[in-house]
């Protein structure tokens, strides 16, 4: 009954899961449901004139998916690539995408009343992208809606104007 | 290159390896008319269900004429013919079209079983159906709905279960409650609802032993009767109903046995009922055995003849219902769905990766201490080099296969028409994925028998215009960029721009002489749309190209026309790559591997620095044997950072597309391979100068470049 009573306090209260990660300082929450699978680095091959933050292709098991460094969309202070560099394989409306970060935290769940509007302030991140604050404990998160900013023209990921 | 026949005679075509082919299309379309048939909603029938029906049985029918299939032709062109003034809204659809049709469907099944069994003996007539589907064409209703004289094997005699009635009151008079099987008749009502009697059935079905019931017709409302044949007591059946309706709502008799059914419901076991005729034969004999002795013993002993007689004609009946509708067409082959062989191919490619990698791992190991493990790895390596080529051969087949269709085809057709027709065929090894020939065969077929039905014109009227006699129909296949481009091109009068535009408005399309040409070609795609004057069984339905456009839009593809009255028509079908194989040619720019696809290259050669020539801004030209042609370096137009100052691009790879070279620029060759083409766009975008993507032995995407589009980048 424990259980049922609390998936039910879940439901209602809007309580969602959230995989969280690291880019420099910050911590940023994506919903788990997008998320396919986290893999290590693997050097991709380049793509010309892509922009910089898109790293260029690798084969996920037969299927050739681009790979952004979220760290260069970002502008973070230092973008490394070593045997610690994490890629999240995202599943965005049938496409899939890799995201690079500088490592993965841990999932966590998040009630709708621990998640504020996030103040609007001028970032790289568009705010109609950002879902809102969350905070659980002494921490902060930034959760992202991520399949809007991975299908925003400037991700570069779409033809613009098509898709 | 390219195969042309002349006065027929490269007619020895062997046409029988593609009957199977016929034979499973045939068979699924089939499938699919009798499905839509069946769903059609015949108050307000839906347009793209008649096209869709319409379709299943012009596709028959035309293969069913390639292939020289007459009756099936015969009897699916009357279907058409019916089923087309039905989409066209000149009938109004009843039932006993769908009735018709699917009886027609069912014996088009048998033929074909016939055909594919390669029997000999004269067909089943199909004349009646042929009488029916006409009349009903011609706007006549039936006015016996009942059964039509289907070619049924002569009725079992009506009368046979009687003689089974005499006897079954020994049995029913068996005292109840005892051992065996009794035979009740149970009335429940008056029910509220009528569902509540179903529950009664489910006792039946969920326990085992209690015995079988069966609905009998009822003759009050609000009541339910079966018939029940059951070893339990009276009481302890009423026992169990009652959780169900209450008892008074029950009444128990004894039954004049399951064979009184037939006869006091009126459903004599007429019209080869064969099922109602074997049911009451073979309870006669269980009675027989319930009742040793008994007094009725000698009536039911008289029962016997005219119930053997039932048994006899039965397996003959069930025979000839075998060998008719109800043959079944063998198949040698199993379809497999496309994502199951792709989900194959990703698995092998992956495993081959593995592979690699192990076998990278395993060089510094030292072979006389590791002698097992070697060996293991060696034939693992046999092994996945064998399941690889398997794997891929599953899916590839050469556009022979498609082509060589067309020869016989087309020579019946001008045969028929008076018309002599050259067919030449072109690229014929260009492969392609196996679902894609499948789909593309169907559109394809049509664009040839169009060609050869309204492009090439009569002889006599080809000589008065100056052209030669014979037409020529050209059919072609290329990778051109990331498509597959397949044309059918011939050198008859072409299209003519204002009798589309005159029969467009006389089917009231909102059209303009404004139009450019190829928006008013693009009006022939419109379903119905035909601008020939007879409508023959060959084409000019206007069917093919609704068809044509709609298959190849479902593969993602495009079809263009270009004409010009009096000099003939091009038909160009293109195909995106999802999944071809290609030999490519691998080349190295610094750390980078790209793909050229083979068929591209023409040369390549160390390039001699006199021979280059610096232009305006920068452009580079190259003196190759007195042309010259413009160079493109891959480390320009890519981009690619030089990680090794000491290397240079020093080789250069002539190139060809649409006639046009260029000689581009790269560090070294690497080697040639086939690979497999994979889509960027479908997890990316489009990317300029790249058609595509491969996976390399070492698991790193290569890309593939776009000849076409750098060769015309060049040139502008």
């Amino acid at each position: 009954m424990s259980v049922i009573g609390k998936a039910a306090e879940i439901a209602s209260s809007g309580a969602r899961e959230y995989l969280t990660f690291r880019l420099d300082q910050e911590e940023y929450g994506i919903d788990i449901l997008k998320v396919q699978e986290i893999r290590g680095y693997e050097p991709p091959t380049r793509i010309a004139h892509a922009p910089e933050f898109i790293k260029g292709v690798v084969n996920l098991r037969g299927t050739i998916i681009p790979i952004v460094d979220m760290r260069l969309k970002f502008n973070c202070s230092q973008a490394e690539y070593n045997s610690f560099t994490v890629v999240i394989i995202l599943n965005l409306r049938n496409r899939v995408v890799g995201i690079v970060v500088d490592s993965v935290s841990d999932v966590m769940e998040l009630a709708a009343d621990n998640i504020k509007a996030a103040p609007d302030i001028e970032s790289v991140i568009d705010n109609e992208c950002i879902l809102g604050l969350g905070s659980v404990g002494e921490r902060m998160l930034i959760l992202l809606d991520i399949e809007k900013l991975m299908s925003s023209v400037d991700m570069g990921l779409v033809a613009a104007g098509g898709d | 290159m390219g195969e042309t026949y002349q006065e027929g005679a490269g007619a020895d075509f062997d046409l029988s390896q593609f009957y199977q082919i016929f034979f499973e299309e045939a068979g699924e379309n089939l499938d699919q008319m009798e499905h839509m048939l069946l769903d059609l909603d015949l108050e307000k029938a839906d347009d793209e269900e008649l096209n869709g029906i319409f379709r299943c049985a012009h596709s028959i029918k035309g293969g069913a004429a390639t292939f020289g299939f007459s009756d099936v032709a015969e009897l699916t062109h009357q279907m058409e013919s019916l089923l087309d003034r039905l989409r066209r809204h000149e009938l109004q659809p009843i039932p006993q079209m769908v009735d018709v049709l699917l009886e027609s469907a069912d014996a088009s099944r048998s033929l074909l079983a016939r055909h594919q069994a390669g029997a000999q003996d004269a067909p089943p007539s199909t004349a009646h159906l042929v009488k029916r589907i006409s009349e009903l064409a011609a706007g006549m209703v039936p006015a016996h709905e009942a059964p039509v004289e289907p070619p049924k094997p002569q009725d079992p005699p009506a009368p046979a279960p009687a003689p089974v009635i005499q006897s079954a009151p020994t049995v029913a008079s068996a005292p109840a409650g005892a051992a065996g099987a009794r035979h009740l008749q149970i009335r429940i009502g008056p029910l509220e609802r009528m569902e509540q009697a179903d529950a009664i059935k489910e006792l039946f079905r969920d326990i085992p032993g209690l015995g079988t019931i069966a609905d009998l017709p009822s003759d009050a409302a609000a009541t339910r009767i079966f018939s029940v044949e059951t070893s339990s007591t009276d009481s302890d059946l009423l026992d169990l109903f009652a959780f169900h309706v209450a008892k008074e709502q029950v009444q128990i008799s004894a039954s004049s046995a399951g064979a009184a059914v037939d006869a006091s419901s009126g459903i004599p076991a007429q019209n080869g009922d064969i099922e109602g005729a074997t049911g009451p034969a073979d309870e006669a004999y269980g009675f027989f055995k319930n009742a040793p002795g008994s007094p009725g013993g000698v009536q039911a002993l008289q029962a016997i003849e005219p119930v053997s007689a039932v048994t006899r004609i039965v397996p003959k009946a069930a025979a000839e219902a075998k060998a008719g509708s109800q043959a079944q067409m063998e198949s040698t082959t199993i379809r497999v769905a496309v994502n199951k062989v792709d989900q194959l191919i990703n698995l092998v490619g992956e495993l081959v990766i593995t592979q690699a990698m192990l076998a990278q791992n395993s060089l510094g190991l030292d072979s006389a201490e590791h002698q097992q493990l070697l060996a293991g790895l060696a034939d693992l390596d046999r092994n996945t080099r064998d399941l690889q080529e398997s794997v891929m051969s599953i899916r590839m087949i050469p556009m022979s296969i498609v082509f060589s269709r067309f020869p016989r085809m087309l020579r019946d057709l001008a045969n028929k028409l008076g018309k002599k027709v050259d067919l030449v065929t072109l690229g014929e090894a260009t492969e392609l994925d196996k679902g894609l020939v499948e789909k593309i065969t169907d559109p394809l077929t049509h664009l040839v028998r169009n060609s050869g039905d309204h492009g090439i014109e009569l002889p006599a009227e080809r000589l008065a215009k100056g052209k030669p006699e014979h037409g020529t129909i050209t059919l072609s296949a290329s990778h051109q960029g990331g498509s597959i481009v397949i044309e059918v091109k011939d050198d008859g009068k072409g299209l003519s721009r204002e009798k589309i535009l005159s029969k467009a408005r006389e089917r009231g399309m909102d059209v303009s002489d404004q139009m450019s040409d190829a928006d008013v070609w693009q009006l022939i795609f419109a379903p119905g749309f035909s601008t020939a004057e007879v409508v023959t069984d060959v084409s000019g339905r206007g069917v093919g190209m609704d068809v044509v456009k709609r298959n190849i839009a479902a593969l993602n593809g495009t079809v263009e026309i270009d004409s010009s009255e009096g000099f003939g028509t091009k038909v160009s079908v293109r195909l995106p790559l999802t999944l071809a194989i290609m030999d490519g040619m691998s080349v190295g720019v610094d750390e980078e591997v790209y793909i050229l696809p083979l068929s591209s290259v023409v040369e390549s050669f160390q390039v001699n620095p006199d021979d280059v020539n610096t232009v305006a801004q920068g452009s580079q030209l190259v003196k190759v044997r007195d042309e010259y042609m413009p160079v493109i370096a891959l480390e320009r137009i890519f981009q690619v950072p030089r990680l090794d100052p000491q290397k240079s691009s020093t080789i250069m790879v002539v190139v060809e597309a649409d006639g046009n070279r260029v000689a581009l620029l790269v560090d070294e060759l690497l080697g040639q391979h086939q690979v497999v083409v994979k889509n960027l766009e479908s997890n990316y975008r489009k990317v300029p100068n790249v058609s595509g993507a491969t996976i390399l032995g070492d698991g790193r995407v290569a890309l593939i470049l776009d000849i076409g589009g750098l060769v015309r980048r060049a040139r502008h």
